[in-house]
């Protein structure tokens, strides 16, 4: 008996000495970091405290001209972060719907094509995506590849570089394996016999997917979620190449006031965009864990 | 399992085909016989013979590989453990902190996680006094922070789908704990550890944002020497890399498929016997498993490469090490069978001197970009070469070191024009590098030669889509202060209120921002007009379409720049760094940068070289070199001035107000 509790004490010692390494790790790399930020973004250049950088986010003022040539005054942040969440959440939203039925059909596939299209899925994130986003130029421009074939087939051209719309190809084809991948491996866990004891009841393929496939792979799709949204809001350098330099996301934003050397504002709009961030993920998870158990 | 269906055979085929489209574009742009990723003229393998005697993009993908492979592995192996020991954790408070920690790098976008390193490393550097902050051990750690959820987030379920009663039983036959752990969890969770570790890699390998913020002395990346090659342009060079890193993943995975399948079946075998306990058979499966599997046999492979750049890293580290800091593209470096500057250098030290140098090349995407990283002090460089401003901004802080010029004595073939220039007056901080004018390119097929005159162009409706605009705020505000004929210096704010309502009257007008993009749209005919750096208009030439006919002109008045090379505070090899600059003005080097870089020199043993004028030709010369009867006078007028501070945070505001319009 009582060698027995010694070596529970033992046991527990090992686990708990493993433990620690990763503890303080994530204390000086992962916290102390974003208190940082926070000391930054409420210091000026003399690292006296002020919370100018913070209400120049929420007041700095901007003349925009509409298309029909009027000028008015908007809040400069606030705009540029609108238009990120905005494109963001259209981003998401279009990985969601081209991801789920190919994350669904890879799960169902024989464990052989499903490990050899996860692989080829992971293949583009082995070459840089600074280069590939360079590749879609030539793709999207206006004497690119895409308007080289309607061209030859005699239907016209389509203008999409510069557009919102090759902004948004960019993110999904940036960000489409996050998506995908979080999906299959929990579609890829689920009992076939599920979906067959749904059929014997009478749903039909379709109605089967939504009411007993979809909920259960929640999780997954929320953990898809949050790996596209959290990257796509915060990119700049596909707004720069895709969007010709015309669409100025929030990422840009921090970027350039990085390169301007005014790290206080910089870190000020970070801080911001990690609060908004932070809060909006514990809303959705909140909301969501009480409909699935755990997550991934 | 089931046979796909048709249609989701079709639909999985059309989304390869969106996720390899821009794959296949670059394979094929490789192969280009020109300098160029959007126009294609020819089948050549020139790229990839180029790729081979890249020393710098080379050293940067080693640097990249050692730094992917050190980073995962470190991160897998503290990963695994906190996983095992947060599986094990009794406390539910710890349990959830360690939860949400975890979870902080993954909720966070990389932007933030990487400027919190960037802050934390640069104030923590200050406090200490060290010289530089930011270099390989930062981004290691940096790389290691952002990998390590990923690791953990695929070890735990594994370790929570583990019956918690199997370690115990082991034990309870006698096994210690740490035997238990070795033979019965780790085998379990192998398969988690393993894409854990892929994963890790990949994230790694990939990253450009993280690396962008905690990069610093002579540790560069490869995503960060694309990213600096911003002002010059991305070289078909990058698309050859690229290509040659996907068929050998693809030849990896082709040769693992075959081994694969008939392992797998031994496995499934085994599988079914495992409850009869044979768990020293089974530890010995899976790592046949893993030792056969496609992730370690690219891993094994990659460990491999990395030793060797190790090695190299080892053999060269006795060197004498200069730190030289240059804009991307902005050196002769062997491609084209030019003349390689750096290795050349280092031959001609060790001949000259008898003892070993390594030069560190490392590059920037634009004056703030370098002027950011020295000034956080976490950098250390021994040569820079700024542009104009910024070298007086410097001076004016106290950034820069007085030269020796006993040690430069080449500095008598700068000529006259080029000395006593405002950015330093008495001649002691700088030796210039290149000069240069901005002029306006513009496609003869699409615009009236008549409109071609002067900044109007730029502003001129009948070409509206078709004009480039530059995509930084000085250069931006001064084309509209050049055309309105502000001081592009001037402190008073109404006067570039002035040039943005001009810069916005433009904008529906204006195609794209562009910074190095501008190639491609202008050797296209994606565009028409733009304004840039005369020598750049000679680079599209080589490359630009059939159907494209580039022409130039200056229009007055125009922006004159000049590029220096100087020696800041934070140099640690200072006779060395003048010897280097000494050597960048001998005869050979000098001339065969201004051939590569295409911007004029101000180097006698330059333009005076019968050589070199025929090699560039005179219409080029002509252009590049235009007859100025004072280029001082001209210079200090019209050139680039350091603006105060306040100025500065004034033109950035205007200059975002332009770009979101």
């Amino acid at each position: 008996m009582k060698k027995r509790s010694n070596t529970q004490e033992r046991v527990s010692r090992m686990y708990r000495a493993s433990l620690t390494p990763y503890s303080i790790w994530s204390l000086l790399f992962i916290l102390v970091p974003l208190i940082f930020v926070a000391y930054y973004a409420f210091t000026d250049n003399s690292f006296a405290f002020t919370t100018e950088n913070i209400a120049r986010f929420f007041t700095a003022t901007s003349q925009v001209t509409a298309e029909d040539g009027s000028i008015s005054e908007i809040h400069t942040y606030l705009l540029i972060f609108w238009r990120s969440l905005k494109l963001a959440i259209i981003s998401t939203v279009i990985c969601l719907i081209i991801g789920y039925p190919i994350a669904y059909i890879i799960s169902r596939a024989s464990t052989k094509v499903q490990k050899n299209i996860i692989t080829f899925l992971m293949i583009p994130m082995w070459m840089n995506f600074l280069i590939r986003t360079y590749a879609w130029m030539t793709i999207l421009q206006d004497a690119g590849i895409i308007n080289g074939f309607l061209n030859a087939l005699h239907l016209g051209r389509i203008h999409i570089i510069g557009t919102e719309s090759a902004v948004v190809i960019g993110m999904v084809y940036d960000y489409l394996p996050y998506m995908i991948l979080p999906i299959y491996s929990i579609l890829a866990k689920l009992d076939n016999r599920l979906l067959e004891a749904a059929r014997d009841l009478g749903c039909n393929g379709f109605s089967a997917i939504r009411r007993v496939v979809f909920p259960l792979s929640l999780p997954g799709v929320i953990s898809g979620i949050t790996m596209v949204l959290i990257p796509s809001i915060s990119t700049f350098y596909i707004s720069q190449k895709l969007g010709n330099g015309k669409f100025y996301l929030i990422g840009d934003a921090i970027e350039s006031q990085y390169t301007a050397n005014n790290l206080h504002f910089a870190a000020a709009i970070a801080f911001i965009l990690m609060i908004i961030l932070l809060v909006g993920m514990a809303v959705m998870r909140h909301f969501t864990n009480k409909r699935v158990n755990g997550g991934i | 399992m089931a046979k796909m269906k048709l249609s989701s055979k079709i639909y999985t085929a059309l989304i390869f085909v969106f996720l390899f489209a821009p794959i296949a574009i670059l394979i094929v742009f490789s192969f280009n016989a020109a300098k160029s990723l959007s126009v294609f003229s020819g089948f050549s393998l020139s790229w990839y013979r180029e790729l081979f005697h890249d020393s710098e993009t080379l050293g940067s993908v080693r640097n990249t590989l050692i730094l992917a492979l050190s980073s995962s592995i470190i991160s897998t192996v503290m990963g695994t453990f906190a996983a095992v020991g947060i599986n094990k954790l009794r406390s539910r408070w710890y349990r959830a902190a360690m939860d949400s920690v975890t979870n902080i790098p993954m909720m966070n976008p990389d932007i933030i996680t990487g400027i919190s390193l960037m802050l934390m490393f640069v104030f923590v550097g200050r406090i200490f006094g060290a010289s530089t902050s930011l270099n390989f051990w930062t981004m290691l750690i940096a790389h290691i922070t952002f990998c390590l959820p990923y690791v953990i987030l695929q070890v735990l379920p594994k370790l929570q789908q583990m019956d918690p009663a199997l370690p115990e039983a082991a034990m309870d036959l006698g096994c210690t704990p740490m035997r238990a752990f070795l033979k019965v969890e780790l085998p379990e969770i192998t398969p988690g550890i393993v894409t854990g570790l892929i994963m890790a890699f990949t994230m790694s390998l990939d990253d450009f944002v993280i690396s962008y913020f905690t990069s610093g002395n002579g540790f560069q990346t490869l995503p960060i020497s694309i990213y600096n090659m911003t002002k010059k342009t991305v070289t078909p060079k990058m698309y050859a890399l690229a290509t040659i890193i996907f068929f050998v993943i693809l030849s990896l995975l082709l040769i693992n498929n075959v081994v694969d399948t008939d392992d797998g079946r031994k496995l499934r075998k085994l599988r079914k016997s495992r409850k009869s306990a044979k768990l020293t058979a089974m530890t010995m499966a899976t790592f046949k498993k893993i030792t056969s599997s496609k992730p370690i046999m690219i891993g094994g492979i990659a460990v491999i490469v990395a030793a060797i750049g190790v090695l190299i890293g080892i053999n060269s580290s006795k060197a004498l090490v200069l730190n030289v800091y240059n804009w991307g593209e902005y050196i002769s470096d062997g491609s084209e069978d030019s003349f390689d500057t750096i290795k050349e250098f280092e031959n001609w030290y060790q001949e000259t001197y008898g003892r070993k140098v390594r030069v560190n090349y490392t590059t920037f995407a634009s004056n703030e970009d370098m002027y950011s990283k020295i000034s956080s002090g976490a950098v250390s460089y021994d040569v820079i070469v700024p542009s104009d401003y910024m070298i007086a901004r410097m001076k004016n802080e106290g950034m820069l070191l007085p030269l020796n010029f006993d040690n430069i004595p080449n500095y008598q073939y700068i000529g006259d024009d080029f000395r006593g220039l405002y950015y330093d007056e008495t001649n002691e901080y700088t030796v210039p590098y290149t000069y240069g004018i901005v002029g306006i390119i513009y496609d003869a097929n699409v615009v009236d030669e008549a409109d071609a005159e002067n900044w109007d162009l730029l502003w001129n409706p009948k070409y509206s889509g078709s004009i480039l605009q530059f995509n930084n705020s000085r250069d931006a505000f001064g084309t509209a202060m050049y055309k309105l004929g502000i001081d592009v210096n001037t402190d008073d704010k109404a006067e570039w209120n002035r040039a943005l309502d001009e810069l916005l009257k433009q904008r529906p007008l204006v195609k794209s921002y562009v910074m190095d993009e501008i190639y491609n749209m202008m050797e296209s005919g994606e565009a028409a007009i733009a304004a840039y750096y005369a020598g750049d208009y000679f680079t599209m030439i080589d490359a630009a379409a059939d159907t494209v006919d580039l022409q130039f002109y200056y229009p007055e008045p125009t922006n004159v720049f000049v590029d220096a090379m100087c020696i800041p505070t934070c140099c640690e090899h200072k006779e060395l760094a003048e010897i280097f600059i000494n050597y960048m003005l001998s005869e050979e080097p000098a001339i065969a940068n201004a051939e590569y870089i295409y911007y004029a020199s101000p180097n006698s043993l330059v333009y005076e070289n019968e050589d070199y004028i025929d090699d560039i030709g005179e219409d080029t010369y002509d252009i590049l070199y235009p007859e100025i009867e004072s280029f001082g006078e001209l210079y200090n007028e019209y050139a680039y001035r350091t603006l105060s501070n306040d100025m500065l945070d004034y033109v950035n505001r205007l200059w975002e107000n332009c770009k979101i319009g």
